[in-house]
């Protein structure tokens, strides 16, 4: 108990650091929200021409697509505000022998990579997914009841730790190979996939996203369960439990890793 | 004249040698890039499957689905990151060091990345194109491959890496505006993807769009090689775009020149 509480007084800490170097550029931090804003209003002109041509895709209408869509970026922009730092882990900090700096102090090198920095630019992501939700829940036909609710903000959490633990585990990598975020890249793409109702994808992709690198949780899934009420022991269920599997894979490899690491650079 | 590109030899094996060093980092990245391909593959499969008509646009979904793999080939061929190392440079202040040096600034750039483009463009070129063909001689049920088309795409894939250069160089030039280029990287990025045709053809979009973006720099980018080695165009559509590219390589060349001759008075560096 008492070092739970140790550990959010030292998030605590580092986030009011982290804003106070944030207002140094005030300007920067801007453009980066609003470079994302960018990004996915162009995505939602794709789907706005591509549904321009045709009346639903494959069974499902313009809302719940975009419905989906904005949900996904709930729990990617969560884990892209929060633990952004672990692309860096893989990218450099490993290879020009800056981790070290991790080893020297008194707290847990995962958590303290994890809570050192905040990337504002993703509330860009994070903002356009609620505002998208939130414009179209009015106009889905889904049946309220309070059970839905609870469990598809209940599920936000374990949808974003998928995300984390992915990276967190391909992040370790770069302990034996000095650097691996090419490997996060790769994996991380996959989330792609899960923005659209898995049902336009053959056999194998479905396979791949729902048990092999099981991006489909962090959004389909959940949303899925939300829109139609059904099986919410997989849709819900199986998110919990693939995220906590995720988590415990990434911490075990970034154990081991800690173990192997040997310092690069001068 | 080989003299003068006899100086900028250093700057090519340098750039061998660098991405040669990160070659399976480069091999992951692909992958991923390529799994972003699939995606699209399958979003517009499923639209055709959706739709009553057999074109959209006046593409069929055998089309539609060289299209995007053609794109994903293009841009990859076409990719140019000057605008992320200027703005570094200016950032940690090893543009100074670039400066003492007698050869052009802009130059030095351009030979470097050649130097990147030689070792990535050479290894990916041939696998990628036969990838494609395969994908193509699988969706429509014939080999439709054309070698006039081919080369001319090819031509045209070089005006269009030179115009993408000049360009992101011409952009790197905000760094000494805004100090943070990865937003505005990523601004640019997103409106160049659209308005080159990379995430959907130009064709989708309403009839007068269209035809402005059809005259803007960023069409010569990605959607002209494409839709030439596609066979889309007639022999003087295709002459007509190839000389709209050649325009906008002159045009950024000169831009670029400019910007650098004012831009390099007025550079403050931080630190260095």
């Amino acid at each position: 108990m008492k070092q739970i509480k140790r550990a959010f007084r030292m998030h605590r800490i580092f986030v009011a650091q982290e804003l106070k170097r944030m207002m140094e550029y005030k300007g920067d931090f801007i453009i980066g929200i609003i470079g994302f804003l960018f990004v996915q209003a162009s995505n939602l002109l794709f789907l706005t021409l591509i549904f321009s041509n045709i009346p639903s895709l494959m069974g499902w209408d313009y809302t719940q697509v975009v419905f989906i869509y904005g949900f996904s970026l709930i729990p990617k922009g969560i884990d892209h505000l929060f633990f952004d730092n672990l692309w860096s882990i893989g990218h450099f900090t490993v290879r020009k022998g800056d981790f070290d700096k991790y080893l020297t102090r008194p707290i847990n090198t995962l958590f303290h990579v994890m809570v050192e920095k905040l990337q504002i630019d993703a509330l860009g992501e994070f903002l356009m997914g609620v505002a998208l939700v939130c414009v179209t829940l009015p106009k889905l036909q889904v049946e309220w009841s309070v059970l839905r609710v609870v469990l598809i903000l209940a599920v936000i959490p374990f949808a974003t730790l998928i995300y984390t633990g992915i990276k967190i585990a391909t992040a370790a990598i770069a302990f034996w190979t000095k650097k691996s975020g090419d490997i996060t890249y790769m994996f991380y793409m996959v989330n792609d996939f899960a923005k659209y109702p898995v049902g336009i994808y053959n056999r194998a992709i479905q396979t791949i996203i729902t048990y092999i690198i099981p991006f489909a949780f962090t959004a389909f899934y959940p949303a899925y369960f939300f829109l139609t009420g059904e099986n919410p022991l997989f849709n819900i269920g199986m998110t919990v439990v693939i995220s906590v599997v995720l988590m415990s894979i990434g911490i075990l490899i970034w154990n081991r890793g800690i173990k192997a690491y040997e310092s690069a650079g001068a | 004249m080989t003299k003068r590109l006899k100086i900028y030899t250093p700057f090519i094996s340098a750039g061998i040698q660098e991405t040669a060093t990160y070659r399976v980092d480069l091999i992951f990245y692909l992958l991923g890039d390529v799994l972003a391909c699939f995606v699209s593959y399958f979003i517009w499969k499923a639209v055709f499957i959706s739709s009553e008509s057999e074109f959209l646009h006046g593409f069929t979904m055998p089309q539609m689905i060289v299209y995007i793999f053609l794109m994903f080939l293009t841009s990859l061929l076409i990719y140019s990151d000057g605008t992320y190392n200027i703005g570094e440079e200016i950032r940690d202040g090893s543009i100074a060091m670039r400066m003492l040096k007698p050869v052009s600034y802009n130059a030095t750039f351009l030979f470097q990345e050649i130097g990147n483009k030689l070792v990535t463009n050479v290894i990916l070129i041939i696998p990628l194109v036969a990838g494609v063909e395969v994908v193509r001689t699988y969706v429509t049920g014939e080999i439709q491959f054309n070698i006039l088309h081919f080369v001319l795409y090819l031509i045209s894939c070089v005006m269009a890496y030179l115009i993408n250069f000049f360009f992101n160089i011409c952009f790197g030039f905000i760094a000494f505006i805004i100090k943070y280029l990865w937003g505005a990287n990523m601004m640019k990025n997103c409106v160049v993807g659209f308005l080159s045709g990379a995430i959907i053809p130009l064709a989708f979009l309403p009839d007068t769009l269209e035809k402005v973006f059809l005259f803007l720099p960023f069409s010569s980018l990605n959607y002209t090689p494409v839709m030439i080695y596609m066979g889309m165009y007639n022999s003087s559509q295709t002459a007509f775009y190839l000389g709209l590219q050649l325009f906008w390589v002159l045009f950024f060349w000169g831009l670029s020149k400019l910007l650098w001759s004012g831009a390099s008075k007025r550079l403050s560096v931080q630190g260095g």
